[in-house]
């Protein structure tokens, strides 16, 4: 039988041997991690906006693509370019300086991504929506980080989530698949977003907002809504700025 | 002491075989039913535990006679989740997609029954060589059934196979479109949990058949 006193000496000289190994690897590894979470923010963007994945395979092709071919600035809700510095900038909480990246190829504005950010049903969920120079139809979705539950409502980082944003394969009755676009703004040009929908969308004719809808995730419905919510809410904010673009071809 | 007599031997080849931690204890099954989708994510997580077992199992078996009883559990707790958010920045670092994949599931090494296991039943008893190869031999039977479960789960669930290399992973075999054509389906059911119980009793079922186990009736 050990002393008492013996006992706190041994807790304590492990918890010094492991904390400073701890912070010892964590501290040599730190350049490292920063660099792949920031390549994999770029990742997000550039997938968002359709780029090839070829481009997308090392961190330096990464920071490259992007460096070359997007635009980076931050707006207000009025639409005005403000100053900032993008990379620091909190998506969550900001409310008057709003990131934009746009994908220019020739001087001519290929399509526009933006970040958005919301409560999913354990965590915040983030990721880009990208979309086509109309600022109708949506050129891509990505989420990036998240802490949903995997295979439920983590499945919102899966391709077959995110592509259900971008059309809807629709066979015409002459055999052929026609891709239908998802739409941001309705028939007025309001901004009305892409609801997520429990179940599936009603592809009937009946169902005149079914180019408003994707399907939800089984087992995920509040993750679901969260991202319903908070898609409207983050490109509302971003209104007037994506009016002019689709109004001037420019902000 | 000899490395490779006889008894070295049987240490790490038991629990490969005859002991194996997952099918014959039915140890460290959270984790073996999570991280079996993908093949690349069965083997980096095999080499985690693999680092994890022998590291802890050789950490502890050195101060095994100055450990007080009373805080034993504590000590070794301490020791194993060190070393698993050593292996978690180290995955963040230099395997990131894969960390991202394996997300909570590195971290939740530390609550696998087998790392404690091995460090209360044997660690805690024997030299640093012997726990050695004790950690090598559990980590390795883990691994080779969560191997096996994720190749099966991987190739008819999602109908590839894929190796992991640094980044998303290197698709080694994936089922040709002809199949698709001919009325080939995957089983989406071995992508989902109740798939990796499945094959998990599968695998159970015969690996006992194989090593000649039977429960008392």
């Amino acid at each position: 039988m050990y002393s008492n006193n013996y006992t706190l000496f041994f807790v304590f000289i492990v918890t010094v041997v492991l904390g400073t190994m701890l912070s010892f690897t964590k501290d040599s590894v730190k350049d490292l991690q920063d660099q792949n979470l920031k390549a994999d923010v770029q990742k997000t963007i550039l997938r968002s906006l359709n780029f090839d994945e070829s481009l997308l395979l090392t961190n330096e092709s990464i920071e490259e693509t992007f460096k070359s071919s997007i635009d980076a600035k931050c707006v207000n809700v009025e639409g005005e370019i403000v100053d900032c510095n993008i990379e620091e900038v909190d998506i969550e909480k900001n409310e008057d300086t709003l990131p934009i990246y746009i994908r220019v190829d020739n001087d001519e504005v290929q399509g526009i991504a933006l970040p958005i950010a919301g409560k999913g049903l354990w965590s915040t969920i983030f990721g880009y929506i990208a979309l086509n120079p109309d600022t109708d139809s949506v050129l891509g979705i990505q989420f990036y980080k998240h802490g949903e539950t995997p295979g439920l409502g983590g499945e919102v980082e899966k391709k077959w989530f995110t592509d259900n944003f971008v059309n809807h394969p629709s066979k015409q009755p002459n055999g052929e698949i026609q891709y239908i676009p998802k739409k941001i703004r309705d028939k007025s040009g309001k901004i009305v977003s892409i609801k997520v929908v429990k179940g599936g969308v009603d592809y009937s004719e009946s169902n005149t907002s079914s180019i408003h809808q994707v399907d939800g995730i089984s087992g995920a419905t509040v993750t679901a809504d969260g991202v319903t919510d908070f898609l409207l809410e983050d490109l509302l904010r971003y209104e007037k700025t994506l009016d002019k673009i689709r109004d001037y071809g420019t902000i | 002491m000899e490395l490779f007599n006889s008894e070295s031997k049987k240490i790490v080849s038991d629990p490969i075989n005859v002991n194996n931690p997952i099918s014959l204890q039915v140890l460290g099954i959270c984790s073996a039913l999570a991280v079996t989708i993908r093949l690349d994510q069965a083997i980096i997580m095999t080499l985690a535990v693999v680092f994890v077992l022998c590291s802890s199992n050789v950490i502890l078996s050195l101060i095994r006679n100055y450990i007080p009883a009373r805080v034993r559990i504590v000590i070794m707790l301490s020791v194993i989740a060190s070393l698993v958010s050593v292996v978690d920045e180290l995955l963040k670092a230099y395997l990131y997609d894969m960390s991202k994949q394996l997300s909570v599931f590195v971290g939740l090494i530390i609550t696998n029954c087998i790392i404690m296991g091995r460090a209360e039943a044997f660690a805690l008893k024997h030299g640093p060589s012997k726990a050695f190869l004790d950690g090598l031999g559990n980590s390795m039977g883990y691994g080779l059934i969560i191997i096996v479960v994720s190749f099966f789960r991987e190739l008819f669930g999602a109908g590839t196979i894929t190796l992991p290399d640094g980044g998303a992973g290197y698709v080694l075999w994936s089922i040709p479109e002809s199949w698709y054509a001919a009325g080939y389906e995957n089983i989406g059911l071995l992508v989902l949990s109740p798939g990796a119980f499945i094959i998990l009793g599968l695998v159970i079922w015969i690996q006992r058949e194989f090593a000649g186990v039977e429960e008392d009736a």
